[in-house]
């Protein structure tokens, strides 16, 4: 995620995260910014399994199928994000890319409570743009850096959000 | 003196009884202690939310807000009845929760403590079983729903 210092209109330092917004079916899902290394059409992606950008080798990620969505990845808006944690890389296929976002990490929340299983693990927390509920996607599972089977307890979870949120502030 | 007594007495029968909020899901009446119950709205469209968490798999968005919603009915595998669909809120240990209720119009009961028998059936949880209107009806424990 991109974390940068911006001035509001009243000219305080406010920490800004920026996200890329995509949309896959109904839902909408939000990506750190930092990451994303380029978007590519249909056309440009090809049909080969893999992309290969700038020397990197970006796998496909079928993210719809690893959420269990139901998306039409074969509409004109679809695209491709290649996206790099520093670790690992993919290369994503999205119904549609909305655009770039910067947001108040104030206005990031933690997932409610109530989910208590495996997508604790998917998701880092949730943010409304546009009116739409936006799911900002944890990378690292994503990109397989996670166990499946390691969902972090929902207490755990929260211990770590209080600790992260009292040293930084909001929930991404 | 006489009548002070007997107010004080009144006044401690009413303190123990439990107000209740009577409500339907799929024609199951249910009730839920009031103080469990944050308010009764219209429903809204949900958005869906990928999730593994058994009932719980979308949100509702209610101005600048967003609560997890619980599908009671889906749990008591039963079919919301009724147009249009009303909203409860429950006062969720985790935090607000919304339960899409029947159309009918939920009611206000006072129930009497000592009338609270254990719920044995275990398929919801639950701080009782009370009979209102000759009606075997579970007290659901909104705290702590799908905990």
């Amino acid at each position: 995620m991109s974390l940068r210092g911006r001035h509001n209109s009243a000219g305080t330092l406010v920490e800004a995260a920026s996200f890329l917004v995509v949309r896959l079916g109904v839902n909408y899902f939000a990506l750190p910014a930092t990451g994303v290394r380029g978007v590519l059409t249909q056309e440009e992606t090809g049909h080969e399994e893999a992309v290969t950008a700038a020397g990197t080798v970006y796998q496909p990620v079928d993210l719809a199928q690893r959420l269990s969505v139901v998306a039409k990845l074969c509409g004109p808006e679809r695209r491709t994000v290649l996206y790099s944690t520093g670790h690992s890389q993919g290369a994503i296929g999205v119904e549609q890319v909305v655009g770039l976002i910067d947001i108040e990490r104030k206005d990031c929340l933690p997932l409610p409570s109530q989910f208590q299983k495996d997508e604790r693990d998917w998701f880092g927390g949730m943010l409304l743009h546009q009116d739409q509920l936006v799911l900002i996607l944890n990378l690292s599972w994503v990109l397989g850096e996670l166990s499946g089977g390691a969902s972090v307890p929902v207490r755990l979870a929260e211990q770590l959000v209080e600790a992260t949120s009292a040293s930084v502030g909001g929930a991404c | 003196m006489l009548r002070a007594a007997r107010g004080q007495h009144q006044a401690l029968r009413a303190k123990r009884l439990w107000n209740v909020v009577v409500f339907s899901v799929g024609g199951v009446k249910l009730a839920a202690r009031t103080e469990d119950v944050e308010g009764v709205s219209s429903w809204a469209e949900t958005i869906p939310v990928p999730s593994r968490t058994p009932f719980v798999q979308a949100m509702l968005k209610r101005d600048n807000h967003v609560m997890p919603v619980y599908d009671l009915a889906a749990r008591l595998n039963r079919v919301v009845q009724g147009e249009p669909l009303l909203c409860l809120v429950a006062r969720h240990l985790d935090g607000p929760m919304a339960i899409c209720i029947d159309a009918a119009m939920p009611s206000l009961q006072a129930v009497n403590p000592a009338s609270i028998r254990p719920n044995s059936s275990g398929d919801i949880e639950s701080l009782g079983l009370v009979t209102i209107g000759a009606q075997d009806v579970a007290i659901v424990a909104l705290q702590r729903l799908g905990r």
